[in-house]
Formats: structure tokens, sequence, C-alpha cells
């Protein structure tokens, strides 16, 4: 197990996730998803850049949540 | 310039240190490096007539211009439910009217617009439209024309200015005079219970959000304009 810290705008939450835990099930996680309020449609940073959906997060990682841009229906 | 200098260290031993300086003269690119990210907030940088003050959240590279605006025109279709005239923005048959929606005390609207410089002109990079709590976060109103980063789909704009006074006062009366259509349209519902009027005597009053948290009828946004929203 490992700790991340997640945010998403003012709010944040520091929570224990398996060591195999991506960015991925992270924008995917429910748990997440009630916590901070967050939507389907999130891109993930780390100090700024963008990290693949796959990418396994490193332990102690603070990722910031953003809304991603949809385009016009 | 070149220094030397003879050490004795405390051992006894006599060293020579020999100090070269030159200037590199990249003072500038060096601070523009190291300043990147920086940004900084000025507020009451500008007062617009109809809209109030504007604060900036300035870059490097772009600034962040935000107008508390406390009110969203709704040129829109409406349709009379109850008593009470609700948006339809989807339909075709409905009673076109400018009505203007008066934002509650806990829902603090922002207009923001970024701009950037371009050729010696400003140019308008995006508006975007927030409902902000009194916490600072940030949410998407439930209305068409809103991308899910609250970016305004403003169609044709004219998107270059002398200044950016004029760039954000005509990025405001272009969302003035817009009408809402249904495009990014989700659910109806949402925006019947939040944009709701009363017609009284020749006037529409705007009646309370038909929720008791008003966020549960937006989403809640986090980008990276919202994080440069001054209110």
């Amino acid at each position: 197990m490992k700790n991340i810290t997640v945010k998403y705008g003012v709010d944040s939450i520091t929570k224990q996730v398996d060591d195999d835990f991506t960015f991925g099930d992270l924008q995917d996680s429910d748990t997440f998803k009630a916590a901070l309020g967050f939507g389907d449609r999130t891109k993930a940073l780390v100090e700024g850049i963008e990290q693949d959906r796959s990418t396994v997060i490193p332990a102690g990682a603070t990722v910031r949540l953003e809304t991603a841009a949809n385009t016009k229906a | 310039m070149e220094t030397t200098e003879i050490i004795i260290k405390q051992n006894g031993t006599l060293t020579e240190r020999v100090i070269r300086e030159r200037d590199l003269e990249a003072e500038q690119p060096v601070l523009d490096a190291l300043t990147d990210g920086v940004t900084r907030i000025v507020r009451n940088v500008l007062s617009l007539p109809d809209w109030g003050l504007v604060h900036a959240h300035a870059g490097l590279n772009d600034t962040v211009w935000t107008a508390a605006i406390g009110r969203i025109p709704l040129n829109a279709r409406f349709r009379l439910v109850d008593g009470v005239l609700v948006p339809a923005f989807a339909s075709a048959g409905d009673l076109e009217m400018p009505l203007v929606w008066h934002a509650p005390e806990e829902v603090r609207v922002a207009f923001a617009v970024r701009t950037t410089s371009d050729n010696g002109c400003v140019r308008v990079d995006g508006n975007w439209l927030f409902a902000c709590d009194q916490d600072n976060r940030a949410y998407r109103l439930p209305l068409p024309n809103l991308h899910d980063d609250c970016l305004v789909c403003t169609g044709n704009f004219q998107d270059r200015y002398d200044c950016a006074g004029d760039a954000v006062a005509a990025s405001l009366e272009q969302f003035r005079k817009s009408k809402w259509n249904a495009d990014l349209m989700r659910t109806a519902e949402r925006s019947q219970k939040f944009f709701r009027f009363r017609p009284t005597n020749e006037t529409f009053t705007t009646l309370p959000i038909q929720a008791g948290d008003w966020t549960a009828l937006c989403d809640k946004v986090s980008t990276n304009i919202t994080e440069r929203v001054v209110l």
C-alpha cells in the first residue's frame, strides 16, 4: 500500500491505495469521485505534467486532477 | 575579472585560490525562465459600464481577467410551467425572450477572459463562465453552450483588440447579446430548476433556485483557468 494526495480545485484528499494503483484507476475511482466531486472526463497532472492513464502513481505523489475539455457536440 | 586569494589553512598549508568572474549577459532569459509560472493578482484593474470591476491574474505569457457579473443574460426560448417561466433551450415553438437571471448571494458568477499579446494586439483566447461558492469552488452551470471546462461557445467572434480593456468589454458584450441554443445541452431538468422567473406586471422576477443545495444542479470543475479566477 502507498499514500497519495489528490487535489481537485480547492479540495484535496490523502488516501492509501494499492501499490499498482494507476492514474487511470484514480480517474475512474468512485471513492475519489465521491470525495472530490470530479466527473468522468478528467486529466491527471503531476507537477503540471499530464500523466498517462496506465502509469502507476508513485508513492507519496500529489496528483492534481483537472476537468478535461470536451469538443462541441 | 580575476581575483587571486592566498589562504592559510588550519594545518598551515598555503593555498592559492583563483576566482574568475565574467558577466554572462543572460539576465532576462534566466529571469524569464525562473518566473515562467509566476503569476500575480491585480484587483480593480478595469471598471466596465454595466458590469463593474474586473480583476486580473497576470502571468508571463497571458492574463486571465475576471468580472464578477452577478447576472446572466439569457436570450433563449422560455416555457411557462405552473406559472413559472423556465428555459426551453431545445424548443423551436416556445417564445424567445431576453430575460436576465440575477444570481442569489450564494452563487458567485464569474466571467473570465484569457488574453495574450499577439503582434502588438491583444488577442482573446477564450471566455469562461463559472459559478463559484463561498469557498471558491468552481462549478459548471446547467446551461448549454458551455463546454465541460466552462469555456463559452461564442461562435464567430472578433478576437483581436488594441487593448485588454477593449478585449474584455467586447467579450462581455458578445456574452450579453448571444442567444442560448441547445448546443452542448445536457439535461433541461437541471436548467429549469436553476433558472426560474415569475412574470410580474411588466417584468420578470428571478425566482430562487429549486434545490436545497444549488451545487447539486451543477458539475464541479477544476482547470488551470479556475485556479486563476479572482473574485
